[in-house]
Formats: structure tokens, C-alpha cells, sequence
């Protein structure tokens, strides 16, 4: 419940005289009001700057430090005053938090001083209001990056301890290029020889100039054979003994097997070998010439040597679902469009078209404006709808390409953003329940009001398990229809479940059958009853205050002590008639149920 | 490859129309461009002070008091109907206060217009707290009679009672059974009306109440709220 909502509980209160009319049963009396002081001005002298408040708005949130009695450990004798020496332009959000509920962040702080700030004066950050609250927690988080990333280039540089195993400093040699010269000349010659494997791959194809005795040209590959297998077995040396010593140094080989890096290192070399063990063999050799294929995965290796890479890579992988669905949304039109050119040409004479899957081709050429030439319809029908085709293809995929980019980028963003929004929205209500709390007196008094409706419907709030049980209890006493059955189910019903509800059907007794002589008796076991039945969880929702509850009136200790016997002794002792009607009662009511 | 043809142009016509449509060039029905909202936000400032410590019973401290809670929650000066229920239903979180928030709101709007400003507030409040017996009766009568009257019949009764126990929501020991508000309005007639003629006047009413010694006792239980 808002504080601000607390003024209007006076009003709430007043507003209950419209139940006593038609109440069936007495009021419970009002509780205590225990501090009646006056409402005074508070001045908050914050480093100079002089803040003045009410009392009741600082008392709003009684588990911070203005709200609190910490705040006397701040009183400035000489000038009557609270002194804090504490940054005054922080301190007015903290203010403004007690006058209107909300905290705000301002932007132009630092994280870190504002969360010093909350923290010196007992308000925590979930309470934040939801206009301020991404903006925090996203400074935030940069600042426990930042943080984050000196401690590692700390620990990085810190740990030139010479009780450093070889395997660890090899690991870190290989991950920090830059940490020593060994490291970073290694890293240049793998470099270095990625390269030229990669050129040596290209250089192979191109022909070479052509010899006498053949038609055509041959590739260099084939000329100089030899020289381009020295070549690629000394590369695929250097690739083995690299992605040998990364193994052994890995902290954690299973990790590092199963890593991309080194999947991509062990696609690099494997077709050399399988080369070598391969025969010349005429069945697998088109095999074999497939496998060299995949020597050009040799140049993701330059992905350990360029963070840009790496970057795209993650971007790739990060965007893949709005990848998927643009291919996805590209594809139904794509398939549209083929089956209406299918149709649309199948009448023509010496049609291209000659399936759908041959129209795909077709669409997908015409979509991204490449339009190659070697299919074009040739009926009219055909011709609109391949310009329909176009047309859509400029829009479809040339014209929103930088719209989409920015599209994706803002979706990704606000999915991103809602996802966080649902991870911390868990954690600002476990924090709201916190500070949100109202102060004693108000729950007395509200729960006083609730009390009040009650007693005019006469019926009591219960929680949802009780609910459920006395729900199941009913049916059960339906089910057994002879009194005698129902008397022994009531029984069963007063004896077995909480005492709670003994003590409450007992105290009905005086209430009905009793007349105006045991006024006053009656009068103070409803007392004791009200007292008492907060700690017995009536109201299983509104019970947050119970413990103030009991420190605050200490004559319910006295009650508690006595409550066992009451239940037992006057039904059975003084008022053994009344109780025997009130059985009746009971019963009655029970089997009406 | 007729039929094809003609979904051609067909399909080309309602393109272009819908492109035209698109640009705002041409509207196919009366719903034009939606213009901006104007909110037209009713203010209302409160009389003097001295002239509402005249009308109504509180002193000056406590109206000031009472405005400052007032304009906390509402800063333009006035309740409409929806904010008065939210706040009422904020202390009924088990049940639903709308109903009887409803009933509340048009005892307290004396003047019917739809929002009750602060000196509708401080006048119920004044009545309410600081008011004799009868006129708080006068005023409990003026919430049970829905359509002011000057007779209370079963009908109205029974909303008020409804709108009571709605307040109470489900969870309740008893369980509440449907016709428990009938019953009870039952039982209210029983005791007010005296000339059984089915409607409660308000004398019979205030006759009544002021027999019964718990309502009578009841009615002093919140003299000292503010």
C-alpha cells in the first residue's frame, strides 16, 4: 500500500459509520492511539543547505534512517537541527523519495556516489521507480564491468608469481599475445603461416601457363605439385604443433576440445592428413578433392588474431532468431511468386518454367534485382506478375535492408530489455515488500477497520488454505446427512482442526445467548479476543505488524497465558446449559451448511 | 489464363488504391486522422480556510491537516469516482470496495456532479466525526438510499448489503453462501420497519437506531480518527 494512500485511512475509518446501521453484531473498540504528538517541521541541515520536512513524511518509511530513531544520532544540539554531512544534491532525490513515494535516479550522477548516498541513509535500490529504473541498473552494470575488467588486467599483470606452473604460463602465453616476446612472436608466425597457406590454396588454381603436350591450361597447383606439398605440409606442421601445445596447456582440456576455436584448428589440418593416409585411389579421390575444400577454414584462424571477427561472429550468433525469420518471411514470398510465374507461364511454348523449384531461381534472381537474363516470362500475365515481382523486390529487400538493420537492432534491444525488465521485476518486488512498510499505528488502525467489517457481516476474513479446508469440511458434513453422522463430523470439526477456531466459537456464546448483565464481561473477552487474534493468523495477508502488535500491549501477554483455558473452562463450567444450546446451535448450523 | 489475367488487374487495382489509401490521399470512410487528445483536466481550489473552519466542525490545524493529505493524492483538487475507488479498494485487498466505494462516492458528492472537491470531503468528514447522533444517522440514511428519496426499500438494501459483503471476498469463515445478504436485509427490515409497509422512512430509522444500544455505541467509535 502507497504511504500517501495512509492519509486517506482517517477518511476509510469515518466512512465505516455507513456499516453500524446494519452491523448484527457490537464493534470491537478502537485501538490506542499511542503517540498523539503534534506534527512538526524537521530541519535537515545537509552540508549547509537547510531541508524542511514534516515529521509524518519522514515516519513514512520507519526502517530508514530518517525514519527511524537513527536520526538522533544526528541532532545538533546548539542549533535544534539534524546535521548530516553528506552531499546535498543527492539528498534532495532521498527527500523527495519520503514526499512522494518514488525514487528517482538522476542521471547526471555517478553510480557510485548515489549508491553510497542510499546506502548511508537505509533506502535500497529496488525501490527505484520504474521511470528511473533501467537507467540504473544499466549504469550499473557498466560500472561492475569496469570494475570487473581492471581486476582482470590486474590479476593479469599480477600474476607474473614465478609459482606459476609451465602449463599456466604457456595458457596465458597463448591467450595475451602481448605478455611476453615469445608469446608475441608466436603469434606472428602462426599468423604469418596462415597466411600463406591461405594464398597457397589460391595460388594453386590459377593456370599457370600452358605446356606443350595438353589442351588446356594447367593450374599452378599441378606444375609445381611439389612444391605446393612442401609448402602445405609445413604449414600443417605448425598448425599440428599449435593446436598440440593449446591442448596440452588448456586449463581445461574438455572445455577447449569442445570449443569453437579449436574445432575450426582440427578442420584446418584434418584434410592433409586423411590426404596422406588416403591411396590414390580413383573411388574416394572425388571425395578427397571435397575435403580440400574445407582448407579454407584455415582463415577463420585469423579470428584469434582479430577481435573485429570475433565481434561479427558474436553479433551473428546473437541475431540469429531476426536472421532466421527474415529468411523465413523471404521464403513465402519467394514461393508465392514462383508458383504464380509457374502458372502464369505454363501456357508459353518452350517455357524456362518448367516446376516451381525452377521458378524459385527465377524469383529469388528477380527479388534482389540481379535479374541474370536466362530466365524472362513470356506471356503477358507473366510479365506483370514479374514486375509485381520486382517491384516487391526492391521493397522487400533492397529498400528496408538499412530499415531492417536498425529494425533488428531495436527489437533485439527491447527483447533484450524486457527480458531484463522480467529478471529484475522479481527482484524489485522482494525489495518493494521490504520497504514498504507501514508504521504501527496505521495497521492497528487498519486492521481495526477490517475488524469493524467483520462484525458487521459477520464473518471473518480467513486466508486461502483455511479456506479451502472449511470448504472441504462443509462438503464433508454434507455428504453425512443423520445427525447423528453430523454431530460426530462437528465434533470432529471443533476438536481436530486449530484451536483457533475453538477459541472463536466459543467466544460466540456470550455474544448470542447472554444478555445485558455480562455486558461487561462480554465486552472484555472480545477484547482479549481481538488482541489475541491477530497472533492466531485470522488474516493471513494483513499479519505483518503482529509483532509490533505484542510489544505494544503488554496486558495480551496475560491474555495469551489464560487463553488455553477459557476455551475448556466456560463452556464446560458456568455455562454448561448455554454451551449445550450452543453445541445445538452449532450443530444446527452445521448440518444446514 | 482469362481468370489469371483478370486476378492480374484485379490485384494491381486494389494495390494501388490501398498505396493511395496508405499516402492519405484518399479515405475510404468518415474516420479521419486521430487528433490529439485534449485533456481537459478540471482544477478546483478549496475555499478560505476560516470560511470552512465556520462550516465545518474541525479546527484550523486539523483542516490543514486533512488538505495536505487531500492534495497529496490528488493534486487537481477533486476525486473523481475512479480514483476515489482506488483508494478505497486499497484497504480491502481480500475483497472488492468498488461497489461500496460507489455508494460512498455519491454520499459524499452532495452536489452530483461527479467529483467531490475538498470541501464535499471535509463537510461529509465533519459530519461523520465531529457530528451529533442524529446527523450521523441522517447521513448513514443518506448512503442507504440509493436515489435519495427519503425511503430505504429491500431493493436498495440489498445492493448496499451485496456491495458490503463484495468487500469481504471470498475467503471468509463462514463461507459466504449467495443469499446471506438477503438474509440479513431480512433481518434489517425486521428491526427498522416498524409499520411493515416495506420501505424504511427516516424516522422509523432514527427511531430505531437510537433503541439500539450497540449501534448507539458504535456510533461513538470513531470520534477521535483525526
Amino acid at each position: 500500500m502507497a504511504a500517501g494512500v495512509a492519509a486517506w485511512l482517517p477518511f476509510a475509518r469515518a466512512a465505516a459509520i455507513g456499516w453500524m446501521p446494519v452491523a448484527s453484531a457490537p464493534m470491537p473498540t478502537p485501538p490506542r492511539d499511542k503517540r498523539r504528538t503534534q506534527d512538526g517541521l524537521i530541519i535537515l541541515n545537509v552540508s549547509g543547505t537547510k531541508f524542511q520536512t514534516w515529521r509524518n513524511t519522514l515516519e513514512r518509511y520507519p526502517d530508514t534512517l530518517l525514519g527511524s530513531t537513527e536520526r538522533d544520532f544526528f541532532f545538533h544540539e546548539e542549533s535544534n537541527e539534524y546535521f548530516f554531512d553528506r552531499d546535498p544534491d543527492i539528498f534532495r532525490h532521498i527527500l523527495n523519495f519520503y514526499r512522494t513515494g518514488k525514487l528517482h535516479y538522476p542521471r547526471h550522477e555517478c553510480i557510485s556516489a548515489y549508491d553510497e548516498e542510499l546506502a548511508f541513509f537505509g533506502i535500497i535500490p529496488e525501490i527505484i521507480g520504474d521511470c528511473c529504473y533501467e537507467e540504473y541498473k544499466d549504469r550499473r552494470r557498466e560500472n561492475a564491468e569496469r570494475i570487473q575488467d581492471d581486476e582482470d588486467n590486474e590479476n593479469n599483470n599480477d600474476l607474473v608469481s614465478p609459482d606459476m606452473t609451465l602449463r599456466q604460463s604457456m595458457w596465458r602465453a597463448f591467450e595475451n599475445p602481448h605478455t611476453s616476446t615469445m608469446a608475441l612472436v608466436f603469434y606472428y608466425v602462426t599468423g604469418f603461416f596462415i597466411a600463406v597457406s591461405v594464398m597457397a590454396n589460391v595460388v594453386e588454381t590459377v593456370p599457370c601457363g600452358s605446356s606443350p603436350n595438353r589442351v588446356k591450361d594447367i593450374s599452378c597447383g599441378e606444375r609445381y605439385a611439389l612444391a605446393f606439398f612442401c609448402l602445405d605440409t609445413a604449414c600443417v606442421m605448425i598448425f599440428t604443433v599449435e593446436y598440440l601445445l593449446r591442448l596440452l596447456a588448456a586449463p581445461s582440456r574438455y572445455k577447449f576440445v569442445k570449443s569453437v576455436m579449436s574445432i575450426i584448428d582440427v578442420v584446418a589440418i584434418m584434410p592433409y592428413y586423411i590426404g596422406l593416409v588416403m591411396t590414390d585411389n580413383e573411388d574416394v579421390s572425388g571425395a578427397f578433392v571435397t575435403l580440400r575444400v574445407f582448407r579454407v577454414f584455415r582463415i577463420f584462424k585469423f579470428s584469434r588474431h582479430s577481435a573485429g571477427l570475433r565481434i561479427l561472429g558474436y553479433t551473428l550468433k546473437s541475431c540469429a532468431s531476426e536472421l532466421g525469420f527474415l529468411l523465413f518471411s523471404l521464403t513465402m514470398a519467394i514461393i508465392i511468386f514462383a508458383t504464380v510465374m509457374f502458372y502464369a507461364e505454363k501456357g508459353s511454348t518452350a517455357s524456362k518454367f518448367t516446376s516451381i523449384p525452377a521458378a524459385f531461381w527465377y524469383t529469388i534472381v528477380t527479388m534482389t534485382t540481379l535479374g541474370y537474363g536466362d530466365m524472362v516470362p513470356k506471356t503477358i500475365v507473366g510479365k506483370i506478375f514479374g514486375s509485381i515481382c520486382s517491384l516487391s523486390g526492391v521493397l522487400v529487400i533492397a529498400l528496408p535492408v538499412p530499415v531492417i538493420v536498425s529494425n533488428f537492432s531495436r527489437i533485439y534491444h527491447q527483447s533484450q530489455r524486457a527480458e531484463k525488465r522480467r529478471a529484475q521485476k522479481a527482484s524489485k518486488e522482494a525489495g518493494q515488500a521490504l520497504v514498504t512498510k507501514n508504521s504501527a499505528t496505521f495497521e492497528n488502525q487498519h486492521h481495526h477497520l477490517l475488524h469493524c467489517l467483520e462484525k458487521t457481516t459477520n464473518h471473518e476474513f480467513v486466508d486461502e488454505q483455511t479456506y479451502e479446508s472449511s470448504c472441504m469440511e462443509v462438503s464433508l458434513t454434507n455428504q453425512a446427512r443423520s445427525r447423528s453422522s453430523s454431530v460426530s463430523s462437528s465434533q470432529h470439526g471443533l476438536s481436530s482442526c486449530c484451536s483457533r477456531r475453538n477459541k472463536r466459537k466459543s467466544f460466540h456464546v456470550p455474544n448470542s445467548t447472554t444478555g445485558a448483565e455480562r455486558h461487561g464481561s462480554i465486552q472484555e473477552l472480545s477484547t482479549i479476543q481481538i488482541q489475541e487474534r491477530p497472533l492466531s493468523n485470522s488474516r493471513a495477508s494483513l499479519n505483518a505488524k503482529l509483532d509490533e502488535l505484542n510489544c505494544e500491549q503488554p496486558f495480551i501477554t496475560a491474555a495469551i497465558i489464560s487463553m488455553p483455558t477459557p476455551p475448556v473452562t466456560t463452556p464446560e463450567g458456568d455455562e454448561s446449559s448455554s454451551s449445550a444450546d450452543y453445541l445445538q446451535s452449532n450443530i444446527v448450523r452445521v448440518s444446514a451448511l | 489464363m482469362q481468370g489469371l489475367q483478370m486476378v492480374a488487374v484485379v490485384l494491381v487495382l486494389c494495390a494501388s488504391l490501398k498505396l493511395l489509401h496508405l499516402l492519405g490521399l484518399i479515405q475510404f470512410t468518415e474516420d479521419s486522422i486521430d487528433d490529439e487528445q485534449e485533456q481537459y483536466t478540471i482544477r478546483h481550489r478549496p475555499e478560505a480556510l476560516e470560511q470552512l473552519e465556520a462550516q465545518t466542525r474541525f479546527t484550523k490545524k486539523e483542516l490543514q491537516t486533512l488538505y495536505r493529505g487531500f492534495k497529496n493524492e490528488c493534486p487537481s483538487g477533486v476525486v473523481n469516482e475512479e480514483t476515489f475507488k482506488g483508494i478505497y479498494s486499497q484497504f480491502f485487498p481480500q475483497g472488492d470496495a468498488s461497489r461500496y466505494a460507489h455508494f460512498l462516492f455519491n454520499a459524499f458528492d452532495t452536489d452530483h456532479n461527479g467529483s467531490v472537491n475538498f470541501e464535499d470531503f471535509a463537510l461529509g468528514l465533519s459530519i461523520l466525526l465531529r457530528g451529533s447522533v442524529q446527523e450521523k444517522l441522517n447521513w448513514a440514511f443518506n448512503l442507504y438510499d440509493i436515489n435519495k428519496d427519503g425511503y430505504i426499500t429491500k431493493d436498495e438494501m440489498l445492493d448496499i448489503m451485496r456491495a458490503i459483503y463484495s468487500m469481504m471476498g471470498r475467503c471468509t469463515y463462514p463461507v459466504l453462501k449467495d443469499d446471506t445478504p438477503r438474509q440479513h436485509v431480512e433481518i434489517f427490515f425486521q428491526k427498522m420497519d416498524k409499520n411493515k409497509d416495506g420501505v424504511v422512512t427516516i424516522d422509523e430509522f432514527i427511531d430505531c437506531c437510537q433503541k439500539d444500544e450497540n449501534i448507539m455505541r458504535s456510533m461513538q467509535l470513531f470520534e477521535n480518527v483525526i
